[in-house]
């Protein structure tokens, strides 16, 4: 309970865009929000993670970036308790060092599919969390009300998954996601489904969802464009076992438009990036031959 | 949407009437054209008559008979729902319970009934115990297999909200298995109530078996079949209620 009321109190204060400039000036100061330190993981005989590094300063927008099966969804999995990493790793939340189990409930998680319950309709959906929390349901239903227009899900509140679109399916998972407000929020692959219309859409809905409510916000990717488009760095991992091979700082001014495509900068990170995307890539295969 | 399933059901329903009353029709014209005794077949008419002069009787056994099923039905349910609960968060359980649930279940369960009939006596404590045997094993082993239909990621994302077992059995486990337990409880309806009669007829006090046994014994074959009816209509009537619950309750299919 008094969790709930101190998140609420959090997400109160936070109004408007403006103080997110000061968050990131300041964020190099700041401790981190999440550290990990030689981070493996290893399924039978598959090692999925390698002495993983990875640190996340509050506020920020991470992508990260890797070929498929290189571990990214595990190293998640992780970060919201539902995996242990083998013994000998350092995982410290707000500077306190934690088991990953720790961590359950304290992150807002968003798997690679939606998982939308088919008996609950949109906003029974969206306040899920908020349910198992302990808050009451007409509360909560009444918070998801009043944030189903900035999803665009406005009136469609009583519909049921079945009766919705792919890319509002989406955004009823990630709504479900922002209302369980935690300082971390991690997200698989949200768009990996969508056409590249909608995708675009969606990315910049996202970036003017993530300015208003200023989460930490961790977020998988195949796509090199939305990893750059999105992030205040992106990450790039290795094939498997994956590490962090290489991470990029995007220092794309924001509030970023669409054409911001097409500028200078943002083409030659893209060559980065798709360079170290690429090697990992032909690695993972060569891998996957043998 | 609901108005085209309540159309739909109209017309389903519309046709089975239209099928009743054919099969009538061409029941009564072979027993009086082929002019049938009536150990045979009598005819409809003489069936419906049979059924208005003896209605008060009929009504007290279809009452007995319906008391028997329904309670020994709710008791099959709950005691098949909690097994298979149980068995579910106990995983050593499971590999021993299920194989041998799956087994008994396989056994025809009138097999039971003369050593039912023997442990509860002839009143309605052996039909109630016998139909809550035959419903018991139908619902768990259905319940077990909806809870079985549950998919990791959807138990970790719950998790992930801080979700302890009992919340994944509650929210999410329970539900997803809803649409196999009705549609078991749904099946079970109708075997609820022929074991009910078929136990009242291997020893009883009352009930449509028990009327049944008895006709036969008096050669009142009318008698028989309106006995049937009944028994007929009772077993529709439950049928139809829980199909009512499954398509109100069940519609995310
Ligand atoms: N529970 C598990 N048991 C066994 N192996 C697993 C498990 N989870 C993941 N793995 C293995 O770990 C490796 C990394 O998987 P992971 O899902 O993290 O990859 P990913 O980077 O998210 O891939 P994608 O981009 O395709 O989603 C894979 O080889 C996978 O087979
Ligand atoms: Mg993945």
């Amino acid at each position: 309970m008094t969790l709930v009321d101190r998140d609420f109190q959090g997400a109160a204060g936070d109004a408007g865009t403006k103080d997110l400039a000061s968050v990131q000036d300041t964020a190099g100061a700041e401790r981190p929000l999440i550290e990990l330190r030689q981070v493996s993981k290893t399924f039978g005989t598959v090692k999925a993670l390698q002495d993983l590094e990875v640190s996340i300063r509050p506020g920020e927008l991470v992508t990260v970036v890797g070929p498929s099966g290189c571990g990214k969804s595990t190293l998640f999995n992780i970060l919201a308790g539902l995996e242990e990493p083998d013994p000998g790793n350092i995982l410290r939340l707000k500077g306190v060092s934690s088991a990953a189990s720790d961590l359950l409930g304290k992150v807002s998680f968003m798997p690679q599919r939606d998982l939308l319950l088919p008996w609950r309709n949109v906003i029974d959906n969206a306040i899920l969390a908020l349910e198992i929390e302990g808050m009451p349901r007409a509360e909560a239903r009444k918070l998801a009300m009043d944030m189903l227009p900035e999803f665009g899900l406005a009136g469609f509140e009583a519909q049921y998954p079945n009766q919705l679109s792919g890319g509002m399916r989406q955004r009823v998972a990630l709504m479900r996601t922002f209302l369980f407000k935690r300082d971390l929020m991690l997200l698989d692959e949200p768009f990996g489904a969508l056409d590249a219309l909608t995708r675009t859409m969606m990315q910049r809905w996202l970036l003017d969802v993530w300015q208003k409510h200023k989460r930490t916000v961790l977020f998988i990717t195949h796509d090199v464009d939305e990893a750059i488009f999105l992030g205040d760095r992106v990450l790039v991992m290795t094939a498997r076992p994956g590490r962090i091979k290489l991470e990029q700082v995007v220092e794309l001014p924001r509030p970023r438009k669409a054409n911001i495509v097409t500028s200078l900068e943002f083409i030659s990170l893209k060559k980065t990036l798709l360079e170290a995307i690429e090697e990992e890539s032909m690695k993972s295969f060569q891998v996957a031959g043998h | 949407m609901s108005a085209s399933v309540s159309s739909d059901s109209l017309r389903q329903f519309s046709r089975g009437i239209a099928g009743a009353l054919l099969v009538a029709a061409v029941w009564e014209l072979c027993a009086r054209g082929l002019d049938l005794p009536a150990y045979v077949l009598p005819s409809v008419s003489s069936i419906l008559a049979g059924l208005a002069s003896d209605a008060g009787s009929l009504l007290a056994a279809a009452r007995f008979t319906a008391a028997e099923s329904f309670t020994g039905y709710a008791i099959g349910c709950l005691a098949g729902m909690t097994a298979a609960v149980l068995v579910t968060m106990i995983p050593s359980a499971r590999s021993v319970v299920v194989p041998l649930a799956t087994a008994i279940n396989s056994v025809p369960v009138v097999a039971y009934s003369p050593l039912v009939l023997l442990w509860f006596g002839i009143g309605m404590a052996s039909k109630i115990v016998m139909v809550a045997i035959a419903v018991s094993f139908t619902i768990f082993l259905s319940t077990i297999a909806g809870l079985d239909r549950v998919d990791r990621k959807s138990v970790d994302l719950i998790r992930s909200f801080g979700a302890d077992r009992f919340t994944v059995l509650w929210r999410l486990r329970l539900p997803t298995a809803l649409p196999l337990v009705i549609a078991g409880m749904r099946v079970s309806t109708v075997r609820s109530v022929i074991v009910a009669i078929v136990t009242e007829m291997l020893g009883a006090y009352g009930g449509l078996g028990w009327v049944i046994y008895q006709a036969v014994l008096q050669v009142d074959f009318v008698k028989v079949w309106a006995a049937i009816i009944v028994a007929s209509a009772i077993s529709l009537a439950f049928f139809g209620a829980i199909s009512f619950v499954e398509r109100r309750y069940v519609f995310w299919r």
